[in-house]
């Protein structure tokens, strides 16, 4: 016999101000099952949550409702409650009566009633309710972190800082992402190398991290604390064991003009070559396409130059299968193509540059070794003219959003180019100055007050070359007249985008991005480090626009969230997973396509001597997410889902 | 006569060597232009054989009835192009092994029957993509052209009035070669989604729920139709679901052997016109 609690709560004015609670608690009192029925101001509160404990205790109640706001808020509250009550926790549910009815809803009278018709429908479905137990799941204490820049390579340190192994991969022949690209950093203008080098170099040498360069993720099965992930290791056609970096190979390569991309194309390099000179590891790589053994067949003069005899044209791409527990995802963004932004020139005016390669040419290890010279003739400018936001907060150009350095790193360039240029004169077109953040505002406060920054707050409509200078014309709005200003140089704050494969890349690891292919989070305000799918987190730019201590900041609070997966050594699921009923199964698969999760696999049933009598769907708990989509896909109905069984959600449909 | 003769020659042929063990086509019915499903085991019953222009019926889905094919030996089987369709589907929801059915393709035109070429499911592949290609029009058909003209109330009046006939006998859904389930939904009465009684609702709910069950599915061979006892033209509504999934979802029934199902399968140029 049911014996069933209803808990109203007034949520202070929330629920009281439109529905009647005590009216709402009579009627539910005569309601068949209940056996409590009461109402109180929070039942979230200590004393609420203590009275709801007790009533457990003291009627002996089979299940328990609470007419409260959304299951999201307070579900695992009263759960908790339950359990320690004594009552299984999911013989709790809750009945929506704030955001499904008080709030909106002006009528107190209809909203009463709707109330009741929600609260006796949760009654009907609790009254079906089953106890389940949690699914315990082993965890393998190993994190793969994706991407070898900061945050990859922060977050890495903290986990393997904490004990834990970890693997971390990266894409590019060496760590270091953009940020080993960026000359000095906002807003103390300390040298990004002079910090950056020693993370990668203890990342590189610390005993519980595994470092893979050249290395892609290509395969990732599986699901919390138990992923199983293939990574193909490119061959750099040289042995990382043997090779000592000693860089012979690399003076000797006949080809030498391929343009740097660790430059942006301002510099050059060999066909053989590390990105930069503090590469981690120090090993150089063959660029397959550039090289002249790998068109023709012929040259080898690397191999002969080499003492040690470490290049090897016939070594191939490798495979590593890895299980992992945990996946930090960190893989960075990419500056806009500018070719959208003709009227800017870009491409067309070798002077007309991106502020990444500002940065190249304002660093010391960069092409000019820090001198700020033009490509077209290696003059210094005279003038340079900065425009922001080149392609952010510009739908026409696809991107909406606020790429939230560009403001930065534009006052930065202005800054280091008057301190490099003495005379030089520097103006910046800019739509807002965004400087929000510790010593920001500051920061480009000093590049106007003490670098004589010239800010114009307008758009530049167009660029253009006559006599020898690149003129700019453009508006400046608080003077409300147009202006053209001769310069020398025009650097362009392109916008932050997503890595070009970032959704390709998402469907393999299995999380959520959004129209830019910026991964999602699973909240953004209370879970931003989590992605939406349980055991795989986010870090860097690869979530949204970030600056470094964003970044850095974000990856050690996702390594916080690997080490809390990894405190334990078993895992406890929530039982909500799809069941197969076999005997009606028809096998027809369709719900093996329609599992987002990979869950469901063909199960054969054989008869006693061993004949094959018929295949099912058979779903695995865990891997399951509960997400229903092979239940309403079922024809036969042979799928239920623990806690929201067919029986419940009738009993609860009914009940209204 | 010459496609019905030569493929009574073929029957005997096949059963001679062993190929098949059996072969389901048609036979003289209770009246003179009506056909009935004959299953040929012997040579004196492919005397029985008949196929001409009144040999309409579906026969696909007496080769799901279960055993028939799970000693693995070949099976023989009249099939129109819609019925080839449904043992693409058949196989594709893995319901059959496509390699054990031998097809005896014809189609016909006013009286006269043709025979088609080839004899496994994928040699058909081509005359199915042109099926595709031109699908029948909608003024064809006199009734399905007054459907088409009618307003949304107008229409669920319509059916409304012919589903009060239903008896819920569920003929349509036995004769229906799609309908492979063990247990049907309507079966299911723990919890009894769909109503027992053969009233306005519960004729409904069970037409609307298999006429879901089909879209992408249903090949327009009629065969419910034609099972209906009081006439309901059921064949309309699946022809209307087969419509909105082909423009929806570019999704022609049963045109390989590895089709998915269109209401499980996604791609990313779905069309998202339910997304506000």
């Amino acid at each position: 016999m049911a014996k069933i609690g209803v808990f109203i709560c007034h949520c202070g004015e929330n629920i009281a101000s439109k529905v009647d609670c005590t009216k709402l608690a009579a009627a539910i009192g005569e309601h068949p099952g209940v056996e409590v029925s009461v109402e109180y101001k929070y039942f979230c509160s200590d004393p609420g949550q203590e009275s709801v404990k007790k009533a457990i205790r003291d009627n002996n109640l089979t299940g328990i409702v609470i007419a409260a706001c959304s299951p999201r808020m307070h579900e695992a509250t009263f759960r908790k409650a339950c359990a320690e009550a004594g009552l299984n926790p999911y013989l709790c549910e809750i009945a929506n009566i704030r955001e499904q009815c008080s709030w909106v809803h002006t009528d107190k009278d209809m909203a009463t009633e709707k109330a009741m018709d929600i609260t006796r429908s949760m009654i009907e479905k609790v009254k079906r309710n089953n106890k389940l137990q949690p699914i315990e799941v082993p965890v393998t204490r190993r994190a793969l972190v994706i991407g070898g820049g900061i945050a990859g390579i922060q977050a890495a340190l903290d986990i393997a800082n904490a004990g834990q192994e970890v693997v971390l991969v990266e894409r590019e022949p060496s760590l270091g992402g953009h940020m080993a690209q960026l000359s000095e950093t906002f807003p103390t203008l300390d040298c990004s190398q002079c910090i950056m080098t020693p993370r990668m170099v203890e990342a590189a040498q610390h005993p519980k991290i595994r470092l893979l360069t050249y290395a892609e993720v290509e395969h990732v099965d599986g699901y919390i604390g138990n992923f199983k992930v293939r990574i193909r290791m490119k061959s750099r056609y040289v042995d990382i064991d043997t090779c000592t970096g000693c860089g012979d190979c690399m003076t000797k390569c006949p080809v030498k003009k391929i343009p740097n991309e660790f430059d942006c194309g301002l510099g050059k390099r060999t066909a053989i070559y590390t990105p930069f000179a503090q590469s981690v590891p120090n090993i150089p790589v063959i660029d397959k396409t550039s090289c002249i053994y790998f068109k023709n067949g012929k040259c080898k003069t690397c191999m002969k130059s080499c003492q040690i005899n470490a290049i090897n044209f016939d070594i191939k791409d490798e495979f590593i299968e890895l299980e992992v527990g945990a996946i930090v995802v960190a893989t960075g963004f990419q500056v806009q193509n500018t070719a959208g932004y003709g009227e800017y020139g870009y491409g067309k005016y070798p002077d007309v540059i991106t502020g990444l390669q500002f940065e190249r040419l304002a660093s010391a290890s960069g092409p000019t070794a820090g001198k700020i010279l033009r490509s077209s003739d290696g003059k210094v400018p005279e003038t340079v003219v900065f425009i922001q936001c080149a392609g952010s907060r510009d739908p026409s150009k696809g991107v909406r959003y606020c790429s939230k350095i560009c403001c930065m790193y534009t006052a930065k360039h202005a800054m280091l180019y008057s301190h490099k240029v003495h005379g030089g004169k520097t103006h910046i077109f800019y739509m807002d100055i965004r400087a929000a953040g510790k010593g920001y505002d500051e920061f480009t406060r000093r590049a106007i007050e003490e670098d004589e920054a010239s800010y114009l707050r307008g758009r530049v409509s167009k660029v253009w070359e006559e006599n020898g200078k690149l003129m700019v014309r453009g508006v400046d709005t608080l003077l409300g007249k147009p202006v053209v200003i001769e310069a020398d140089m025009v650097v362009l704050a392109t916008a932050m985008v997503p890595q070009p494969n970032a959704k390709e890349f998402a469907k393999i690891i299995g999380i959520a991005y959004d129209e830019y292919g910026y991964y999602n989070e699973a909240h953004l305000k209370l879970r931003p480090v989590e992605s939406s799918t349980a055991g795989v987190f986010l870090a860097g730019a690869c979530q949204s626009p970030k600056d470094i201590p964003d970044s850095v900041a974000q990856a050690s609070a996702s390594a916080s969230k690997v080490l809390a997966l990894f405190s334990k050594e078993k895992l406890e699921r929530e039982p909500v997973v799809a069941a197969t009923n076999e005997i009606t199964c028809a096998g027809c698969w369709g719900c093996v396509l329609a599992c987002p999760y990979n869950a469901i696999e063909k199960k054969d049933i054989f008869d006693r001597s061993g004949r094959l009598v018929k295949r099912v769907a058979s779903v695995n708990p865990g891997l399951c997410q509960g997400c229903g989509t092979c239940v309403t896909f079922c024809r036969s109905n042979s799928i239920d889902l623990a806690g929201f069984t067919e029986k419940q959600i009738f009993a609860e449909v009914m009940g209204l | 006569m010459i496609t019905q003769e030569k493929y009574r020659t073929r029957v005997k042929e096949l059963l001679a060597s062993n190929s098949v063990k059996m072969v389901i086509g048609y036979k003289q019915g209770s009246t003179a232009d009506r056909r009935r499903p004959l299953f040929v085991r012997s040579f004196e019953e492919a005397d029985e054989l008949v196929l001409d222009s009144n040999c309409i019926g579906n026969l696909a889905g007496y080769l799901v009835t279960e055993g028939l094919l799970s000693d693995e030996k070949r099976v023989g089987i009249f099939l129109r192009p819609e019925g080839i369709r449904s043992i693409n589907i058949l196989a594709a929801e893995s319901q059959l092994n496509p390699e054990q059915i031998i097809i005896f393709g014809f189609d016909t035109s006013g009286r006269e029957v043709k025979a088609l070429q080839g004899e496994q499911a994928e040699d058909f592949s081509g005359l199915i993509d042109s099926l595709k290609e031109k699908p029948p029009e909608k003024s064809s058909d006199a009734l399905l052209y007054r459907i088409d003209q009618m307003n949304t109330e107008e229409r669920f009046a319509f059916w409304k009035d012919e589903f009060s006939r239903c008896i819920k006998c569920y003929a349509c859904r036995q004769a229906c070669p799609m309908c492979y389930c063990r247990r049907c939904i309507v079966d299911s009465n723990q919890p009894q989604w769909i109503n027992t009684s053969s009233h306005t609702l519960g004729n409904f709910e069970w037409n609307i729920v298999r006429a879901f069950h089909l879209a992408g599915r249903c090949v327009g061979c009629g065969n419910c139709d034609r099972a209906c006892p009081v006439n309901i033209p059921l064949r309309f509504i699946n022809a209307r679901m087969a419509q909105e999934v082909f423009e929806s979802f570019d999704h022609y029934a049963g045109t390989s052997q590895t089709q998915e199902p269109v209401l499980a399968s996604f791609n990313k140029d779905d069309s998202e016109t339910f997304i506000l």
